[in-house]
């Protein structure tokens, strides 16, 4: 019952068409991630959710209700801000507290629910203090405290983490989830920082230049992107997707050649050109190929270390590519071959840049 | 502390123009504590030989000066209660909500700033005289109720408030009022008085509008007295003169003190030269 639905969804500011044709549903009681670039259009949906943009066409669905002239105060959504959005003249406890008592709440739920919120994050001590008093953390803490309080069953987050430092921001992901799991509301979080999506995210929502790129599991985001976009933006460090064209079984980069299963042939079916992409991590580079006629020849050309990894820049012809190597990996100026592991690789139309699905076996 | 050359130049550059500033003021506050043969042979004294209080009692006999006063009180405070409400009223709606139009109405709300008093006076003394106010204190109050300066001033000062804190409130069924009352005035509180005491000030030294409105002497305000004992009406009674200007600039003189903080962060945050 408390699920979102985006129907047909889109938002103009003039000319500028910021969200374009949103379709979506979010089960209810699910934690969704809003993900993307800066100007991708996602913070834009979120406040159309909680009623702070104007739907400028499409209907969006709160429950069973079409929300779209629904006042923000009627949606029973609460929101944590970027910048928190303390009540800077307010104490820890009042700025908790404060719309329960506008919304004349009886005090003694008053009380209970923000003692409640206040231990529950670790805040016992600083309920005298006002905002200018706190830590990022603590102040990040106390928003999050004001929206539990409301008990709405929409959640909503607008980059909650994103003032924090990178130790504060691994802590402060866990308590998200912690939250989640005791109060079950439908979470919708946005953030441009793919390890939180990964991390708190049971779904994903990519967007990009106000266009639904993607829209499942994490998982499945990462491991069968569904558009060149998709396997670009997911991964530290992308993947690598380069321009190939496909003849007669051979796929053929920079007039480099290697054989394609036969599974995958079908896949490509009477394409001749297409986007080839695969993760860093899936590549091997390797001086004796277990087969030649699947590898490609390659010449490395810089090694840079990640401490645990190896990253290893090649080229086959003149593309450039990425692998991650564990252990042992070829020095700069070596010719190895480039061998991919072909459960892993991707294709993409050279059009459309859709994935063009993988073989039966794969599935 | 080391205090360079150049902090020397502007030391007794403030200090010329204090003295320059200040005279007037010394001026009238010596003259109205002498006599008037005292004041006629040594005007330039500033310490009285023999402070008097006559002029005080010349003027408090001569008028009804509590009257006055209160009059130039129940104006002065009306038009800043009302113009303070307006000006946080539409600055809150300038800065926090959306509706079309928003541009265009400030912009000529702004314009409005520009046009002279001495256009606007006879529409003024037509439409007051018509409502039946004329020499009457309200009819000198109604047309000053709003003002642009004060919208522009609290709008400048609102526009620093985050978005989102009125965004929480709104998500959380807060009434407009509500926002504005418990969220807003606690942020801008520095703003609003500043605004208010210059609304204040300026309506209690008005003079030329209630000079049109207002006739008999029981209505009179302040800077109407004043002008009594200066022009040939009041006789050459200077001294007297100086204790009706003492009497009239000593309230605006203590709320600048006061609160003086904030008139001066005001300004200087709007970037309005005061």
């Amino acid at each position: 019952m408390k699920e979102i639905v985006f129907n047909q969804v889109c938002k103009s500011y003039d000319q500028n068409q910021v969200v374009k044709n949103l379709n979506m549903k979010v089960e209810g009681g699910e934690r969704l991630i809003l993900l993307g670039p800066s100007g991708c259009g996602k913070s834009t949906t979120l406040r159309m959710i909680a009623g702070l943009e104007d739907i400028t066409s499409g209907d969006l669905y709160l429950g069973d209700k079409r929300v779209n002239d629904v006042e923000s105060g009627d949606r029973n959504v609460s929101m944590v801000f970027q910048n928190y959005a303390l009540y800077p003249h307010m104490t820890v406890r009042q700025n908790i507290s404060y719309a329960l008592k506008v919304n004349k709440f009886p005090s003694d739920e008053i009380n209970s629910r923000t003692s409640e919120a206040i231990r529950m994050l670790d805040l016992t001590g600083l309920e005298e203090r006002k905002p200018k008093e706190l830590s990022g953390g603590q102040r990040q803490r106390v928003a999050l405290a004001r929206a539990i309080v409301k008990r709405a069953d929409y959640f909503l987050l607008d980059e909650p983490l994103s003032n924090l430092d990178a130790q504060l921001r691994a802590y402060a992901r866990k308590e998200l989830v912690k939250i989640h799991e005791q109060y079950h509301q439908t979470f919708v979080y946005v953030t441009h920082d793919q390890i939180e999506a990964m991390t708190v995210g049971q779904k994903i929502a990519l967007m990009n230049e106000g266009t639904l790129q993607a829209f499942d599991t994490p998982q499945n985001i990462y491991k069968k992107p569904a558009n060149v976009f998709t396997a670009k933006f997911i991964g530290s460090p992308p993947a690598n997707v380069v321009e190939a064209s496909y003849d007669a079984g051979y796929l053929y980069i920079e007039g480099a050649k290697m054989k394609l299963p036969d599974a995958w042939c079908k896949v490509v079916g009477s394409r001749n050109r297409l986007y080839f992409g695969i993760r860093p991590e899936d590549i091997h580079l390797t001086r004796a190929p277990k087969d030649k006629d699947y590898a490609m020849k390659a010449l490395v050309r810089y090694v840079e270390n990640y401490g645990n990894q190896l990253g290893v820049y090649f080229q086959v012809k003149g593309m450039e590519m990425l692998a991650i190597c564990e252990d042992a990996a070829p020095m700069p100026g070596e010719n190895v071959y480039f061998e991919p592991d072909f459960d892993k690789i991707h294709l993409f139309d050279i059009e459309t840049t859709n994935n063009l699905g993988y073989p039966k076996k794969l599935q | 502390m080391k205090i360079d050359k150049k902090q020397w130049l502007y030391q007794i550059l403030f200090a010329a123009i204090t003295i320059v500033l200040l005279f007037p003021i010394i001026f009238a506050i010596s003259n109205s504590f002498k006599t008037l043969e005292e004041a006629t042979n040594h005007i330039w004294r500033f310490i009285p030989a023999a402070p008097t209080l006559e002029n005080y009692r010349h003027v408090f006999e001569r008028l009804p000066f509590v009257r006055i006063t209160m009059n130039t009180f129940l104006i002065a405070f009306t038009v800043t209660v009302f113009k303070s409400l307006t000006s946080i009223l539409a600055a809150y709606a300038f800065v926090f909500l959306d509706f079309k139009g928003k541009g265009s109405l400030y912009f000529v709300l702004i314009s409005t700033m520009f046009i002279p008093f001495t256009v606007t006076m006879i529409p003024n003394y037509i439409t007051v005289s018509a409502l039946g106010l004329n020499d009457n204190i309200w009819g000198v109050a109604l047309p000053q109720l709003s003002d642009a300066l004060g919208i522009f001033l609290l709008r400048q000062s609102m526009r620093t408030v985050p978005k989102s804190l009125i965004e929480v409130a709104r998500m959380e069924k807060i009434g407009h009022a509500r926002i504005i009352r418990d969220i807003l005035l606690p942020l801008v509180k520095p703003a609003v008085v500043s605004t208010g005491i210059i609304f204040f000030i300026n309506s209690w030294n008005e003079y030329v509008w209630p000079v049109l409105i207002l006739k008999s002497k029981e209505n009179y305000t302040l800077s109407l007295a004043l002008q009594m004992f200066i022009s040939s009406e009041g006789g050459t009674d200077f001294t007297v003169a100086m204790a009706v200007s003492v009497t009239t600039m000593i309230v605006p003189l203590i709320l600048y003190m006061i609160f003086q903080k904030y008139i001066i962060n005001t300004f200087a945050l709007s970037g309005v030269k005061g």
